[in-house]
């Protein structure tokens, strides 16, 4: 097993225990500096921590105890999410664009017993509520990304997220004449950390986006210095030319990013650094600031070690998960003795930096930083066409399913329309390829995905 | 403005977005993702410009269920009816 340390080159910056000492801090000592802005409204950080201690209040008097959140990323989004937890509420961070009945299976396996989001999403998921919890308090649940019906809920805290959140302003630090643009949807962990709680953390401004339709003006609109992207909306603002004068730094997470964007980004003036991390360590390990943006350093409570077969091991005492809600046996299988094994495979270089170079578990990463778990996603399929010759893979990017046997692509399409409906759209499949090959398989049945891979590149 | 002018302009901005798909003949029944290499920020931009052009707003939660062009068109024409 190799081992490397950490480089000290960490900033001072202050270390929260909690949202609420974090927000107290700076309605303290930056009571009038803006925290949050959202479409023309500017909330100050001592009018945030008002307004989250007056709905805090609210919320304890209702006597609800485990809050489903469906996140819109609005400014009373925010409120509601601190104040929920400052009331001593478990939180559920959902997808508001999920489908009804994944975010209502999600809902009746989290024991939510109270919603917030639009009215008519409320109701209609109203029915799925449970009876809550009784010992809530701190926690926050994030769905592993690639959400379904099916998905493990991650129980971290806001503890793990603050501490997470000192990692990254440690390696990053923003500062107050900062403003940080939110454009990722917080109900994943990325997009809450690095969106939201960085900024927070730094006493900067975070400006929250204005939802995908904003896409194209938000930077025009706030005039960001910072923004936090999956590498598919970064490629989306190159290419639409969206990005502002003011903008410096663009911390890309949750995927792989080519090349040719780094190329674009760096003509434009921009420092792109990439972050590493799972949902299970409450975001980024590990985030890059030199000049290679692949070379990453480690932050400062983790340590990450490979195993033999290249496998990153994480240990981040201060970041990790408590476990899966109601999975001891999953959270066994991944997190052991406090060491957690990613599935994804890495290497460091000559400075003791990590380069993420693949992935060993059976998982698709998508540009858009979502995941697809491949067993679940062919058993799904496997199941709407009755056939088990098959398996999903990239081309450019994409899922492609790849169907060994005799039949047409339009007729798989048509059976698998509904399940199609059901996904998020970057999870669709975008091609069906027949073959009347084979599928490559190892002595023990399991597909060869590489070599799946580059036979599909070839097509 | 009848459905069919919606199908017509709705086809112009997909063939404005996407240059490449100049000589894709897309259908009513033509699904989006799958057929036309639209990813979903390309959706996004498709979207946005289609709300602007025909002045309607579809709610972002609706836009996962437009899968066909004839299903971004319905959700249009509902809008300006």
């Amino acid at each position: 097993m190799r081992t490397r340390k950490k480089r000290n080159t960490e900033v001072a910056t202050v270390r929260f225990d909690s949202f609420a000492h974090l927000l107290s801090h700076y309605a303290e000592t930056s009571a009038d500096a803006p925290a949050l802005r959202f479409e023309d409204r500017t909330l100050s950080y001592a009018e945030l921590y008002e307004r989250v201690q007056i709905r805090a209040g609210e919320l304890k008097a209702g006597g609800r105890t485990c809050l489903g959140l469906l996140c819109d990323g609005s400014l009373d989004n925010v409120i509601e999410l601190f104040a929920a937890n400052l009331a001593g509420m478990q939180l559920v961070m959902l997808d508001a664009s999920l489908d009804d009945e994944i975010l209502k299976s999600l809902i009746r396996y989290t024991d939510v017993d109270a919603l917030w989001g639009d009215e008519d999403s409320c109701e209609e998921l109203s029915l799925a509520l449970m009876a809550g919890v009784k010992d809530g308090g701190g926690k926050i649940l994030f769905f592993t990304s690639g959400t379904t019906e099916r998905s493990k809920a991650v129980v971290l805290t806001d503890h793990s997220l603050c501490q997470s959140a000192y990692n990254g302003s440690a390696k990053l630090p923003l500062s107050a004449d900062d403003t940080l643009l939110c454009l990722l949807p917080l109900g994943h962990v990325f997009g809450f950390v690095c969106g939201l709680l960085w900024g927070l953390s730094c006493g900067a401004c975070v400006a929250l986006g204005r939802g995908p339709r904003h896409y194209l003006d938000d930077c025009d609109f706030y005039k960001p210095t910072a923004v936090s992207v999956v590498p598919m909306l970064l490629g989306f603002l190159l290419k639409m030319r969206c990005i502002n004068s003011e903008l410096k730094l663009v911390l890309v997470g949750a995927g792989d990013c080519q090349q040719a964007m780094l190329s674009a980004a760096a003509a434009m003036g921009l420092r792109v650094s990439f972050g590493y991390g799972l949902t299970e360590t409450s975001s980024g390990v590990a985030i890059s600031v030199g000049d290679d943006p692949y070379a990453m350093e480690i932050c400062p409570d983790d340590t990450i070690t490979l195993a033999e077969d290249g496998e990153i091991l994480i240990q981040a005492p201060t970041c990790m998960m408590q476990g899966y809600y109601k999975r001891p046996d999953a959270t066994s299988q991944v997190l052991r003795n406090g060491v957690l094994h990613t599935g994804d495979l890495g290497a460091f270089d000559a400075n003791g930096r990590l380069h993420i170079t693949g992935r060993k578990k059976d998982i698709l990463v998508l540009p858009d930083g979502t995941k697809i778990f491949l067993p679940e996603y062919e058993s799904a399929l496997m199941q709407a066409l009755g056939h088990t010759e098959l398996a999903v893979t990239l081309r450019g990017e994409r899922p492609v399913l790849v169907y060994s046997g005799e039949a047409e692509a339009a007729d798989i399409g048509e059976k698998l329309r509904a399940m199609m409906r059901s996904l998020p759209r970057g999870q669709q499949l975008s091609d069906i390829l027949i073959t009347d090959q084979p599928l490559p398989r190892t002595a023990t049945g399991k597909i060869k995905r590489w070599e799946l891979q580059q036979k599909v590149g070839l097509l | 403005m009848t459905r069919q002018d919606v199908l017509e302009q709705t086809k112009k901005v997909i063939y404005d977005c996407f240059p490449d798909m100049a000589d894709m003949d897309l259908q009513e029944d033509s699904v989006i993702n799958t057929e036309t290499a639209i990813d979903s920020m390309g959706f996004v931009l498709v979207i946005c410009k289609l709300e602007a052009l025909f002045d309607v707003r579809i709610p972002e939660r609706q836009w996962k269920k437009l899968q066909t062009l004839g299903d971004v068109v319905d959700a249009i024409y509902k809008r300006i009816k």
